[in-house]
């Protein structure tokens, strides 16, 4: 019995010591110091399982940003559980969420962050991460969340702009229709906008199209009869080209978008290519992080 | 003993039953409970001594003795196994309630839904003289199969482990349910089905090796005396992983691992992907992008096949529509040979579907557990009036049209196919025209009663690209096609792709 207390009490006095000694190297008990020359960019996207389409998609992008800032440190996470599940169970590939990614930041004293999402527009999963990001704010000394591709009415010119070098020449029997994911969010409008962005920049025969949101299939075929098309080429409006593009979009299921538009007489194109393949496209994401960087937070 | 063990069961079943009736319940349990003993088998023994008057009687496969007087009148089935065998030994209203997964045969969508996560009171509320459950459940929530047993529901536990106990397994379910007849004209016609097969397929004279993939975690495989092992045999296939062991005693999963895999990469024609459960196989791009995956054989001649494990797993009567899937994927030219139908005079849409299934070496659709949870706006698997289930073309029929092959009908708010309909011309170019993605050609055929057409604009690509003749440059849309016709438009077709 005796030894028992001996042996404990030596325990708990070593404890202590470690404990105190762990204590003298930080400035605040349990608080990273912060290195003022730590800076870093978060790059959120939503993910993908398929690691062909993730290298010249979220990878490319990643890399993009790696390149314009070389002071920061770029790091990955994905919103999507389901694939960072998949990932670390089937590839052994461990990937952070928003939260794992920033406390990670604040356990290794980075001072500065920029959580740039990969994001097409300020829907529901946007918003997310600005909430789980935003938990953070105070940890870092510099704190900003850069926008998604289409926030701003610059933003939506610049993504026409950055279209039209993956369009093809287009006669006037011939079409785009671009698929966007859509969403019950009010930023659902955005589809809606960016189809005016078209026309108002005299870009014709393109039409932008949704799974789950307004303007659906439907309202597509509409315009490619109104416009008599006959031949209609299919691009994803998304960064990746992932399950909807391959199965929503150029599938050859019954209620897939290239089966449709066949059952309605169109011949039908695919490009499955996913806008984060897109230079001009990764280079806006560069512009959006650089604003990131650049905004000094003047609030009012 | 007996007052002690009396009142721990009290105590427990307190905690469940609050009603009054639950009350009286309990007060006549404890009657019973007196006059018999702590063991296991108090449910049986409370409803009389064995003196043979029972006319069921046989061991659960948790070894519980099940013994009763008539075949059950009210069942629940929490497993999606149990009711599609129920369904097809012949039962419908007997059966009173099903598992939350469970969506074939379609009528099961009618039947009330329990589930075994949330609480046993709505299953006793239902009053089931039987309820149908497998290891797996009792394993998982042991405390709600307890509550039931404490109710005095009779809960059975059935699951043939190896494809050798399937036939006793649905004995069981037939003694229980009293469809031993039914039962056993099934399971002969389901034996005989599968050594047709076999006695086909034992004399392909170069047999295709395969690689069967279970899990894509951990590039799992199977064991050889599961039941899809057994299939690839059937099947006329050499299992290319014989030797995998089970990851646990009594698994049909086995492992195996990339390395191994890679190492047979030249010996592997064919890569079948089971799908459908958690962590199940890959797809056919998830599978060729895998590192050095492009070196497999399967990978570079475009042989990576996915099936449902709902019918190559899982012990059920579609087991053998796994088996002749497999037969399709093995032996494609073989069996998916068409050229038989050039005999036909008319084809029906029937034989149209069959037909253009087995010309794209379409695998025949089969739903998932979350099929079901999602609206769709063309057809719905299993809703057609005009096809049931148990019609011999029924998976061509359905998967010529989710495919997109092939039109489907609505009728005053119910789904049609019109199987014994004649195809007419102008019907079979549209079929054309979504079986393969044509261009239009620069030059264009002039036919003179393209207004009369429908589908003009798919009718003229179709015959720009000389798959279909016009006759003194009238197309006849709505004349009836040979079979003739048909087979040598789908050699143009695949001449053209």
């Amino acid at each position: 019995m005796k030894s028992k207390i001996t042996l404990l009490s030596l325990v708990l006095s070593l404890m202590l010591m470690v404990v105190s000694l762990v204590g003298c190297t930080q400035e605040t008990s349990g608080e990273v110091a912060k290195d003022p020359n730590q800076k870093g960019i978060l790059v959120v996207s939503f993910g993908t399982s398929y690691a062909d389409t993730r290298e010249v998609t979220i990878e490319a992008v990643e890399n993009e940003i790696k390149d314009a800032f070389k002071d920061y440190e770029t790091r990955r996470a994905f919103t999507s559980d389901i694939i960072i599940k998949k990932l670390k169970d089937r590839d052994g590939i461990e990937i952070d969420t928003v939260k794992q990614g920033l406390q990670k930041m604040k356990d290794d004293g980075f001072s500065e962050v920029i959580v740039q999402p990969l994001h097409v527009i300020n829907g529901a999963e946007y918003t997310d991460v600005v909430q789980i990001a935003s938990e953070f704010k105070s940890s870092f000394d510099k704190f900003n969340i850069g926008s998604p591709l289409l926030t701003s009415v610059e933003d939506y010119k610049a993504v026409v702009n950055a279209l039209k070098t993956q369009l093809p020449e287009l006669k006037d029997n011939e079409a785009v229709a671009f698929m966007g994911h859509g969403t019950h969010h009010p930023a659902n409008s955005a589809y809606a906008c960016f189809q005016y962005a078209l026309e108002d920049m005299d870009v014709k025969n393109v039409f932008m199209g949704t799974v789950e949101g307004y303007p659906d299939l439907d309202n597509v075929i509409e315009k490619l009869n109104d416009n008599h098309i006959e031949t209609v080429t299919l691009m994803p409006f998304m960064l990746v080209a992932g399950d909807h593009a391959n199965n929503d979009m150029a599938g050859d299921e019954e209620d897939a978008w290239k089966s449709i538009l066949k059952k309605n007489g169109f011949v039908v194109n695919t490009y499955i290519h996913g806008l984060g393949e897109n230079k001009a496209i990764q280079e806006l994401y560069v512009a959006h992080t650089k604003a990131a960087i650049e905004d000094n937070g003047e609030e009012e | 003993m007996i007052v002690v063990c009396l009142y721990g069961r009290m105590i427990e079943m307190n905690i469940y039953h609050k009603s009054k009736r639950n009350i009286l319940i309990l007060l006549c349990l404890m009657v019973a409970l007196i006059f018999s003993s702590c063991s296991n088998t108090e449910i049986n023994k409370a409803q009389g001594e064995d003196d043979g008057s029972y006319k069921i009687a046989f061991t659960d496969d948790l070894g519980k003795e099940i013994r009763m007087k008539e075949p059950a009148q009210r069942i629940i089935s929490l497993y999606s196994a149990h009711t599609e065998n129920l369904f097809a030994i012949g039962l419908d209203e007997e059966i009173i309630g099903v598992g939350r997964q469970d969506i074939y045969p379609p009528q099961s969508l009618e039947k009330p839904v329990f589930d075994y996560r949330s609480d046993p009171e709505k299953v006793i509320a239902a009053k089931p003289d039987v309820v149908l459950i497998r290891p797996f459940i009792q394993r998982k929530v042991p405390d709600f199969v307890a509550v039931l047993e404490k109710a005095g529901i009779n809960v059975v536990t059935l699951y043939p482990e190896k494809f050798a106990e399937f036939d006793t397994y649905i004995q069981k379910l037939a003694l229980l349910t009293g469809k031993e007849e039914q039962a056993a004209n099934l399971l002969q016609d389901f034996h005989a089905g599968i050594d047709h097969i076999s006695e086909l397929t034992q004399n392909m004279t170069s047999k295709v090796q395969v690689y069967f993939e279970s899990s894509e975690n951990g590039y799992k495989t199977i064991t050889p005396d599961s039941m899809a092992a057994k299939a690839i045999e059937n099947a006329g296939g050499i299992n290319v992983a014989k030797n995998a062991q089970a990851v646990t005693k009594g698994s049909s999963i086995a492992a195996f691992g990339a390395e191994r895999i890679l190492e047979n990469g030249n010996d592997i024609d064919v890569f079948v992907s089971q799908r459908g459960a958690m962590n199940a196989g890959g797809n056919q791009h998830a599978i060729s992008i895998r590192p050095g995956f492009s070196a497999i054989k399967a990978v570079k001649n475009n042989r990576v096949y996915v099936i449902n494990e709902k019918i190559i797993s899982s012990p059920n009567f579609r087991y053998i529509k796994g088996i002749k899937e497999l037969t399709r994927m093995f032996y494609p030219e073989i069996v998916d040979d068409i050229t038989r139908f050039a005999a036909e005079d008319v084809v029906t849409r029937n034989q149209m579907a069959e037909i253009a299934v087995r010309y794209k070496h379409k695998e025949i659709f089969v739903p998932t557990s979350k099929y079901y949870k999602k609206q769709y706006k063309g057809h719905t698997y299993g809703m057609f009036k005009d096809v049931a289930v148990d019609h011999p073309n029924f998976d061509f029929i359905e998967t010529a049209v989710l495919s997109g092959y092939m039109e489907s009908y609505k009728e005053n708010g119910s789904e049609m196919f019109y199987p014994e309909q004649k195809i007419t011309r102008g019907e079979l170019a549209g079929i054309l025209f979504m079986l393969h993605d044509l261009k239009d050609t620069q030059k264009k055929v002039n036919i003179k009663d393209i207004n009369e057409v429908s589908n003009s604009r798919i009718v003229q690509i179709v015959v720009n690209n000389h798959l279909m003749q016009c006759d003194n440059g009238q197309f006849n849309p709505q004349q009836l096609v040979t079979g003739k016709e048909v087979v040598e438009a789908l050699n143009q077709l695949k001449v053209l792709n």
